[in-house]
């Protein structure tokens, strides 16, 4: 594919908060690009990217679905992204191999919680993003108000290229500032047909205002579009169009469009300015390599540009299950590849070997022969590659920056309801936890239980559910737990001699290991400052695979510890006694010695809580969230209904949803997500290690 | 914003890798006169072991520390002859701030 044909394709992910239309607005898009020949919709459970049985049950997205259209000669890849917190995982792996991206922000509410998130990930990728302001004809839009909630919660400077003609039931089209025309649809044929006509004049006025402040914003980018201004008094639409381009790749602004999707509105504007602002993999600087071991994070690093003639470098980003196999998605960064190439894993350090190759449609495939830098395939058949890893040809072996992956924060046991289903529940949960780096899985070493951390409790119940359906296994599951941490608070140096001599060949080990508290999301950090070969080179992973081992098991209550360094800084062994196992046996007993002279502590997970509530039952709602455990962060009002943001233990949070039901006679919903972890108070640590005596 | 009541070209450019971004734009009567300039600001600077929060250049290019520091998006300053006559966060608005105070003048 030549670069002029790179130049044509546009790798765009579509996010928001829940319900705030992004699959409805997918579905528009795919029916006007002639993709599907009706629009399905989310409350009918026929949606073409919520393809999964539980997503058109429950009227959500859980997992992100590919699908490709063309528009005016562009190629669209899309991917539409689940808007629950839970699912998170889905829009992070998605916003890191994506090009741009479309925020649809909800008209009644403005920004919500998940917009937030969301918006954060995208700033982590630098990536290119452009808003689109959806159900305008609903009670209570606003378009304005919610276009203020941009510069409010985002910090940032939104630059409106529409405004909208009329709103909630008069909504009828939208002022394009940049061609200075209207808009209007009108009606029937599901949007297909609209038509330009000049603007109301009722709007001429705040039209000028509006279009005068876009010329300001954008031609701020470009020098050469300013001196077109000052020698013509104004600049052609190619001009305003490319300074428009520039700012939103850049980020120095964030154009904004406005809608509404589900009533057909201004869905074919959206798509033109997916094609005119967002950019193409050409467009984009390229990724970074990763950091080598020891070098700065933040250095500047080479970075991989698009390019189809350069060796192969792709990044597996989604990896799913189904009756056929295992399906890698893989982000293609330069190079071509071709079916039956062989590739290095470069992560993992081994070949992989390409057998089929599909683009993706939803749940459709459609086979391909080759794929090239800039585009997005899933491959059959890859035997060990998991997400987050890359792909590169052997005469170019990188290693593309890996992707960040949320922390669980709740745990379940379960056990299938047949000892026949034990092995079958081992294989599904595997295969779950491989498609889904936010799930994790591990045994309890005390009851040998098998625990399940998710993100929330829908995410773990979907789990459950997907292992039933797709894998024939009917599970018991424990209470949800909170998925609680261990930690230290203080420095300790602690020795500890293994010495078994029973006849025949003997154990010896001696380790002193410097355990030292680190900060919030410091991880397990391991460093060997032994000199003088007191412990001989070949022992030390044994120690520090000792420790990482043991840390899974706190010293407390059992959870992970986590948050702290050791040091090995001296030793003694046996030339004869002396074996990596002994060394692994001292370094756990010296975890478990040690970590209680340290001044061990509980963590547990806070969460950041958004209550939006009717202005009557603000007092019971706070007043709740202070039984709770929960600190009132803020409370602001949104016309007659109230928005209160709190951060409550997660502990406290388990079935909330049914007691602010009945608190606010239904009227109340809440959103939640995961914040920081904080130290347990005494009196609910004592409580929880008299539980796991 | 009516017709540029001035002839505006471009000043000044930024020295460094990259494209070269204008730090100035000025502002020529009908007879070829400079007689206004828009200015942006840059800061926070390191020299000479201070820092210094905001800083443009003067019409000969010497370096002006602008004292108290500019509110936070007002990067331009529109100046007419020696005179600032406002702030803006973006080049043409100081342009029309120039303009709007030739009006007035």
């Amino acid at each position: 594919m030549a670069a002029t044909d790179l130049a044509r394709i546009r790798n765009i992910g579509i996010t928001a908060h829940i319900d705030a239309g992004k699959t409805t607005t997918t579905e528009r898009i795919l029916y006007y690009t002639g993709m599907s020949h009706r629009i399905g919709e989310v409350h009918e459970g026929n949606t073409t990217t919520d393809y999964m049985e539980q997503e058109r049950e429950r009227g959500i997205t859980i997992t992100s679905a590919a699908v490709t259209c063309e528009w005016k000669n562009h190629r669209i890849n899309i991917i539409d992204t689940p808007g629950h917190i839970d699912f998170n995982i889905e829009v992070n792996r998605s916003l890191r191999v994506l090009d741009g991206a479309v925020f649809i922000i909800e008209g009644v509410a403005g920004v919500q919680p998940q917009s937030e998130t969301n918006w954060r990930l995208a700033d982590r990728y630098n990536v290119p993003r452009i808003i689109f302001i959806n159900k305008l004809d609903r009670t209570g839009a606003d378009f304005f108000r919610a276009f203020a909630t941009l510069k409010e919660k985002l910090d940032i400077v939104a630059l409106p290229l529409q405004l909208p003609i009329g709103i909630e039931d008069k909504f009828i089209g939208v002022v394009d500032l940049v061609e200075q025309k209207a808009i209007v649809w009108e009606g029937g044929e599901l949007g297909a047909k609209y038509h330009d006509e000049p603007i109301p004049a009722d709007l001429i006025e705040q039209a000028k205002e509006y279009r005068q402040n876009l010329l300001d914003t954008a031609l701020a980018v470009d020098d050469a579009a300013m001196e077109e201004y000052f020698d013509k008094g104004d600049v052609s639409v190619e001009t305003l169009k490319r300074c428009i381009k520039a700012g939103t790749i850049s980020g120095a602004f964030r154009p904004v469009l406005c809608g509404t999707a589900f009533k057909n509105k201004g869905v074919q504007p959206l798509l033109d300015a997916v094609v005119d602002y967002l950019p193409s993999p050409v467009d984009v600087p390229g990724i970074k390599v990763a950091a080598g071991e020891g070098e700065d994070e933040t250095a500047e690093r080479r970075r991989i540009k698009a390019d189809p003639n350069a060796p192969f470098a792709g990044l597996a980003f989604k990896i799913i299950n189904d009756k056929y196999g295992t399906l890698t998605f893989v982000r293609v960064y330069s190079g071509t590849l071709k079916s039956g190439d062989t590739v290095l894993n470069t992560t993992r350090g081994h070949r992989e070997r390409i057998g089929r190759m599909f683009q993706m449609h939803a749940d459709k495939r459609q086979e391909i022969k080759e794929v090239v830098a800039g585009d997005i395939a899933a491959f059959v058949g890859l035997k060990d590659t998991g997400t987050g890893d890359t792909l590169a040809a052997a005469e170019d072996p990188v290693v593309l920056e890996r992707m960040a992956f949320p922390v669980p924060v709740i745990d379940i046991s379960v056990e299938p309801k047949t000892k026949e289903s034990i092995e079958k529940m081992s294989i599904g949960l595997q295969k779950l936890a491989a498609e889904d780096p936010s799930l994790r899985l591990r045994t309890d070493q005390e009851t040998g239980q098998t625990i399940l951390s998710g993100m929330g409790e829908l995410h773990l119940e979907i789990i459950i559910d997907r292992l039933k359906r797709e894998y024939g296994v009917e599970a018991n599951i424990g209470a949800p737990q909170v998925a609680y941490r261990e930690t230290i608070t203080r420095a300790h140096t602690e020795t500890y001699t293994h010495k078994k001599q029973t006849g025949g060949s003997g154990q010896y080990a001696e380790v002193k290991i410097t355990f030292e508290p680190l900060e919030r999301n410091g991880g397990v950090v391991f460093e060997n400052a032994v000199v003088g070969g007191a412990v001989p080179k070949e022992y030390i992973p044994a120690v520090e695979k000792g420790i990482k081992a043991q840390a899974e098991t706190g010293v407390l209550a059992g959870f992970p510890t986590v948050d702290f360094k050791f040091t090995l800084v001296d030793g003694k062994y046996h030339d004869v006694d002396s074996s990596a196992l002994a060394f692994e046996i001292a370094a756990k007993a010296c975890f478990r010695d040690g970590m209680k002279k340290a001044s061990p502590i509980i963590l547990e997970p806070v969460m950041d809580v958004e209550i939006t509530t009717p202005q009557d039952h603000v007092g019971d709602v706070v007043g709740d969230l202070n039984r709770r455990r929960g600190m009132i962060q803020n409370q602001e009002s949104s016309g007659s209904t109230v928005i209160v943001r709190a951060h409550v233990p997660l502990k406290e949070m388990f079935g909330y949803i049914s007691d602010l039901r009945s608190m606010t006679k239904g009227r109340a919903s809440f959103t939640m997500q995961f914040h920081h972890y904080d130290p347990v108070p005494r009196n609910i640590a004592d409580e929880i290690m008299a539980k796991s005596a | 914003m009516s017709a540029p009541r001035l002839h505006w070209m471009r000043g000044r450019s930024e020295e460094g890798p990259g494209i070269a971004r204008a730090l100035e734009w000025i502002g020529l009567d009908d007879a070829g006169k400079a007689i206004a300039r828009v200015v942006r600001l840059k800061g926070p600077i390191w020299a000479n072991w201070r820092q210094y929060r905001a800083v443009a250049l003067d019409d000969e290019a010497k370096v002006v520390e602008l004292r108290p520091t500019p509110p936070e998006g007002a990067d331009w300053l529109a100046c007419v002859g020696e005179r600032v006559v406002g702030r803006a966060a973006v080049p043409l608005a100081a342009v029309r701030t120039v303009e709007e105070a030739l009006n007035g003048d």
